[in-house]
């Protein structure tokens, strides 16, 4: 009886560590909010920055304690519209060729191709982007810098690719054959089938990659800071202004940022934290939607 | 128009896209292989990014020249990615080797520099050491630039030579170790991805277990599971100022290898924990009630059982997650730093190949560098890919039988 007792307690302990291990990632996202959050509102609760000025300021001048990121928020928004407005339909068209009209083998080939466009890190985007783009956007530029909004969106655009494409490709291979045929029965081409009945019953799943592409556009960093600019001040007006989104601001300037300086870094961490919530809940809403369906 | 030829246009806009989405990855990659690939060399790989200067101590010798003149003008002792000859070489028999005179020329810097370009067998240059008596090695393309405190810059090949051949019992000479490759940061990442894994493996594995062989559906559960989410869905930028704020500052672990890479750990957690739950739900309940049925307590049929069976998922996460690393710059850059040198202790700051990538790519514009790290970097995502896929493979063909 004891041996037995004893056996239990070991597998109770055992399983209160699992519990322990699982909720690591439950500690983690609190401690991440807890102190993003800490840090970046530490400045307008001691009064030492003004909210309202951080908000919508164009200007970010450290040097004359100027904090606004107004402007970045406009950049980091103009930039992942236009990302979608290019990248989205190419991504997917590639996932109705894959699923609908590639035979399996050039599919798989395809499929394996997209992937590896998911595995290249996104600093090599960005070496591509001012290798490539950034030259060429200079020279249909009307500005002295190639560095600019349109070349961000385009780095932007490849990058969701892989996202959208892989996502969606599921989503649309997932929608059942009947539906198909059923269009087929009542005389329709394969294009309308796809167009009519197939792309409408995958959405949910395509509008879930899509936003993903999304969160992947605003949160990233390191591409995006080779080929914006990085302006210090200034709402973009046109395709070739350059931009400084959210993001790039804090990698720039964390480095060597103290007191007030840094914590408005913090600050702009905050207020990018706030658009990826809405994003990941958007998500996590239309994953339920398409349980409940 | 007709419905035929609406759909032969739309047909044709999708192999467009498709095109387009197949010659984008192309020339993503063929950009990269082009531009950095005259820099990939054994050299490349094989030494450091800095520059390092090195004090060597010898007893001079009399070593002949053992290959005939033409042999020796034969030998290309230059990296000539960056050096063309100007003069040389001419063959100093006190210290066994030859010394051309080339000019210096990479992107920042030019000048011009006296250096090693052969060395015999027997040379005095092989039994160097160091002021502390340890072993130096002296390779070809060392820059020399003084012996016993007369300093070579302003002097002429020839002036060079007979300074040294004037020279005899013990030798000081100042040596160059060349720069310009990227050990340190292939060193630095093998470092990460093994930390990182240390700490998030563990952890991640233990937790799905939990999530998939003991959890009963509610709000815990959830809870877990909405985490490992968020986690997946926040920006590595995010993750840097975290790591910042609470490894770096609050645990006064500074800008160091342990912050990277429990910085890291974090963001690896939603990876392993979902594809090891992945993989553990391929094991067939079957398995769990024979074993349980055998007399089995549920821990040992985890560990006996199902684990094993899981192995091939488990080997996935591990490989999705060494590309997760490898892959992984925003958030080193504010955790681990961008100082390119082989980290000496836990608590030493180095960049990863990416970081160093950006890093040549931003702060010394350039792209060549930049591209040849793409390469290795390229090479390893490729390979991982591989990996995965057979692993992945291994998976589903036990799950068929």
């Amino acid at each position: 009886m004891q041996a037995i007792k004893r056996k239990k307690q070991k597998e109770k302990i055992i399983e209160g560590f699992f519990l322990i291990c699982a909720f690591v990632a439950v500690v983690s996202v609190l401690a991440i909010t807890a102190f993003v959050f800490y840090n970046g509102l530490k400045p307008f609760i001691s009064n030492s920055y003004p909210l309202w000025d951080f908000l919508t300021g164009v200007e970010w001048r450290p040097g004359s304690n100027l904090y606004g990121i107004f402007y970045m928020i406009v950049g980091s928004v103009y930039a992942t519209f236009g990302a979608i407005l290019i990248g989205v339909p190419v991504a997917i068209l590639t996932a109705v060729y894959i699923s609908e009209m590639a035979s399996s083998r050039i599919g798989k080939k395809i499929r394996f191709a997209v992937e590896l466009l998911a595995g290249i890190p996104s600093v090599l985007y960005g070496v591509f982007g001012l290798g490539i783009v950034v030259p060429y956007v200079l020279n249909i530029s009307p500005m002295a810098q190639g560095e600019s909004l349109l070349a961000t969106i385009l780095v932007l655009a490849i990058m969701i690719l892989p996202t959208v494409v892989s996502i969606s490709e599921t989503s649309i291979s997932a929608v059942p054959k009947e539906y198909r045929e059923g269009s087929y029965a009542l005389g329709a081409s394969k294009i309308q089938t796809i167009f009519k009945v197939v792309v409408p019953a995958a959405r949910s799943g395509i509008m879930t990659g899509v936003i993903l592409g999304i969160g992947r556009a605003i949160g990233e960093t390191m591409a995006v800071m080779l080929v914006c600019g990085n302006p210090i001040a200034g709402i973009p007006t046109s395709l070739f202004d350059q931009i400084r989104p959210l993001t790039t601001n804090i990698a720039l300037e964390m480095g060597y940022a103290s007191g007030v300086h840094q914590e408005l870094l913090y600050s702009t961490g905050v207020v990018l934290f706030i658009f990826i919530m809405i994003i990941n809940l958007a998500v996590n809403k239309l994953i339920k939607a398409k349980v409940g369906s | 128009m007709g419905r035929t030829a609406k759909d032969s246009l739309v047909k044709g806009i999708i192999y467009l896209a498709t095109g387009i989405t197949l010659s984008v990855l192309l020339s993503i990659v063929g950009f990269i292989f082009v531009k950095g690939i005259s820099l990939v060399n054994w050299d490349f790989l094989t030494r450091d990014y800095n520059e390092k200067v090195v004090y060597a101590f010898m007893e001079s010798g009399d070593v002949p020249l053992s290959i005939d003149e033409e042999n020796l003008n034969n030998k290309q002792p230059y990296d000539q990615r960056y050096e063309t000859l100007l003069e040389g070489p001419i063959y100093v028999e006190n210290i066994g080797a030859a010394i051309s005179k080339v000019s210096y020329k990479n992107h920042s810097t030019e000048r011009e520099q006296i250096v090693i370009s052969y060395i015999e067998k027997d040379s005095p240059l092989n039994g160097a050491i160091d002021s502390t008596g340890k072993a130096i090695i002296i390779g070809t393309d060392y820059i020399l630039q003084s012996i016993n405190g007369t300093d070579f810059s302003d002097m002429t090949l020839e002036e060079v030579s007979k300074t040294i051949s004037a020279e005899s019992g013990e030798l000081k000479i100042k040596v160059v170790q060349p720069g310009g490759g990227i050990k340190s940061n292939i060193i630095t990442t093998l470092y990460m991805v093994l930390l990182s894994l240390i700490v998030a493996l563990p952890l991640g594995i233990f937790g799905a277990i939990y999530l998939t062989e003991y959890a009963k559906p509610g709000r815990l559960v959830n809870a877990i599971r909405f985490a490992a989410e968020c986690l997946a869905g926040i920006p590595s930028i995010i993750f840097g100022l975290f790591g910042m704020a609470f490894f770096v500052v609050a645990m006064n672990l500074q800008i160091s290898l342990i912050s990277g890479s429990l910085t890291v750990a974090i963001i690896l957690l939603p990876v392993i924990i979902r594809s090891t739950e992945e993989a553990l739900k391929t094991v067939p309940m079957a398995f769990r009630e024979g074993s349980l049925a055998l007399g089995a307590t549920k821990l040992q049929t985890i560990f006996k059982v199902v684990l094993p069976c899981a192995v091939p998922g488990i080997a996935t996460a591990v490989l999705l997650s060494i590309g997760r690393v490898v892959g992984e710059s925003a958030a080193l850059l504010l955790t681990a730093g961008t100082v390119a040198q082989i980290p000496g202790t836990l608590f030493s700051p180095g960049s990863t190949l990416t970081v160093q990538a950006y890093y040549v790519a931003k702060e010394e514009g350039n792209i060549e560098l930049a591209c040849a790290i793409g390469i290795v970097i390229i090479v390893i995502v490729i390979v991982l890919n591989i990996l995965s896929r057979i692993t992945s493979d291994k998976l589903d063909v036990f799950n068929k039988k």
